[in-house]
């Protein structure tokens, strides 16, 4: 352990840091994409009403909703290995990557699923009946009248789901993922200065997310663009 | 031409068609009047199966469909021969008034891009919003949203034009406008089925006038014979109530 406090050691180590940045990047990315297409399939039975799937799909979300991220982490590390071993296949030696993302995109599957639904449903049916009325198919429908919309009232809450998601990147380390949290830790140990690194760390998380939140921000403002002051049109 | 035969619907157990029958030419315009709930809306809805009726089979230009056995895709097809206005526009939100016109002309009817703005432009200028291409919906007002809806009705150069009391929900200075389109629209000979409660507008622009009550056809007729010398008590009734102060023969 340091005895001092020591201000350079925050700026030296934050290159470092910075050199496994692009893991940390690519977990956000992957668990976000692949999460939102899952999101998407698993808000399709409740939102259809589809028997059975539609309660599997409410255990699923409720579950992930009531459990620490952490703990879904080491489930799933310790667990899928185990499941998919009763079917003869051996994954205890993938790379912990691997169960971060898997993870990852469980998680966010199940928060963006909700938001999806909420958002389809929150697209005046009007219009699907005058896509209908055109000889639109359903999924014709869907993907150019009902998705784009829907994707508006959807994208805040999927950009507050990223940025949690971003954070909750830093407990890949927990199994053995080389990321910016666990080149940290070695700095610490190598130092013995933990006040410093973590300083550095929360300032590149903190700068990260707020480049994420403007460039957020310019997305929003673009799809809204067909959205008026609703007074001036009355 | 449209043939409708024995056309029933039911929601749950309440029967709100009882077996309609009917028949619309080329270049028709009909007025379907009748009093609230008659089952106007419905009917019309069936038409092109927004509404799945229960019984009966509708006809439209070469497709011919027994409700009971129609498929996804005869709907489709059924549809693609209709366009509909609705009383509270449906326009799609995200699209500009442009891309509302062309949007079923490029998705549906597989024109190109370009055919289809030229396509959309002439129809703008047909309901004098050429200076609105580029607006959102939410930009207009509802008479000029309206006339987006007329318009991108009409850019299919459907078999019939299905409207569902058109200027109903508009604020009444903004009901001539509309009317008017139609009014235009209607002297190039485009079939129509208009659900309307503006009886003037009904009487000038329709060559026939259906009276529905009670979710079957009460009469129908030419306007004169329908507004002037109606044979029912009921439409003599409704009439009386919607104009008291128009008279007519007994
Ligand atoms: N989706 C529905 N579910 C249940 N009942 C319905 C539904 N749509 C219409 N109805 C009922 O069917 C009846 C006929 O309705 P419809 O809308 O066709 O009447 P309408 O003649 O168009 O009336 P209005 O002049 O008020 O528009 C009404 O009693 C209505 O309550
Ligand atoms: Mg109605």
């Amino acid at each position: 352990m340091g005895t001092f406090f020591e201000p350079s050691l925050i700026f030296t180590s934050i290159p470092k840091l910075l050199s496994y940045l692009h893991i940390t990047i690519e977990i956000l990315v992957l668990s976000v994409a692949l999460g939102l297409l899952l999101g998407i399939l698993i808000a399709v039975p409740k939102l259809y009403n589809v028997p059975i799937l539609k309660e599997i799909m409410t255990v699923y979300i409720s579950f992930i909703r009531g459990t620490p991220i952490l703990i879904q982490l080491f489930l799933v590390f310790y667990g899928l290995p185990v499941v998919v071993g009763l079917f003869g296949v051996d994954i205890t030696r993938m790379d912990p990557f691997y169960f971060v993302i898997i993870t990852y995109t469980l998680s966010n599957a199940a928060a963006f699923a909700e938001i999806f639904r909420a958002a389809i449903k929150s697209v005046d049916y009007g219009q699907t009946e005058a896509a209908y009325s055109v000889g639109f198919t359903a999924w014709q429908n869907f993907y150019r009248i009902v998705f784009p919309q829907a994707i508006r009232v959807a994208f805040p809450n999927i950009a507050n789901t990223s940025i949690s998601s971003l954070k909750d990147t830093s407990l890949a380390f927990s199994i053995g993922v080389m990321d910016m949290m666990g080149r940290g830790d070695t700095l610490i140990s190598a130092t013995a200065h933990a006040l410093e690194i973590y300083l550095a760390l929360s300032v590149i998380y903190y700068v990260i997310v707020l480049i994420f939140e403007r460039c957020f921000k310019w997305i929003e403002r673009y799809l809204n663009r067909y959205i008026l002051k609703e007074e001036s049109s009355l | 031409m449209i043939q409708l035969s024995n056309i029933h619907k039911s929601f749950g157990k309440t029967e709100v068609l009882k077996g309609i029958n009917m028949q619309v030419n080329k270049g028709d315009i009909i007025s379907i009047l009748g009093p609230s709930g008659s089952g106007k809306t419905t009917l019309l809805r069936c038409i092109n199966f927004l509404e799945k009726a229960n019984e009966g089979s509708i006809a439209i230009d070469d497709i011919a469909l027994d409700v009971k056995h129609a498929t996804k895709k005869d709907i489709v097809a059924l549809r693609k021969k209709t366009a509909m206005v609705f009383q509270s526009y449906n326009l799609f939100q995200h699209k500009t008034v442009l891309q509302n016109i062309t949007e079923g002309l490029v998705v549906v009817q597989k024109k190109s891009e370009k055919e289809a703005i030229e396509i959309a432009k002439t129809m703008l200028a047909k309901i004098g919003l050429e200076h609105k291409a580029d607006a959102y919906p939410s930009a207009l007002s509802g008479g000029q949203q309206q006339r987006v809806g007329i318009a991108r009705a009409l850019a299919l150069n459907p078999e019939v034009i299905l409207f569902d009391e058109p200027t109903s929900a508009l604020d009444p200075e903004l009901v001539g406008e509309v009317l008017d389109v139609i009014r235009k629209i209607a002297k190039e000979g485009i079939t129509m089925i208009i659900v309307t409660h503006e009886m003037n507008f009904a009487r000038d622009i329709s060559n026939r006038i259906v009276f529905m009550d009670g979710g079957v056809v009460v009469e129908e007729g030419s306007p004169r014979d329908v507004f002037n010398n109606p044979k029912h008590d009921r439409t003599k009734q409704f009439l009386r109530r919607l104009t008291p102060e128009y008279t007519y023969e007994i």
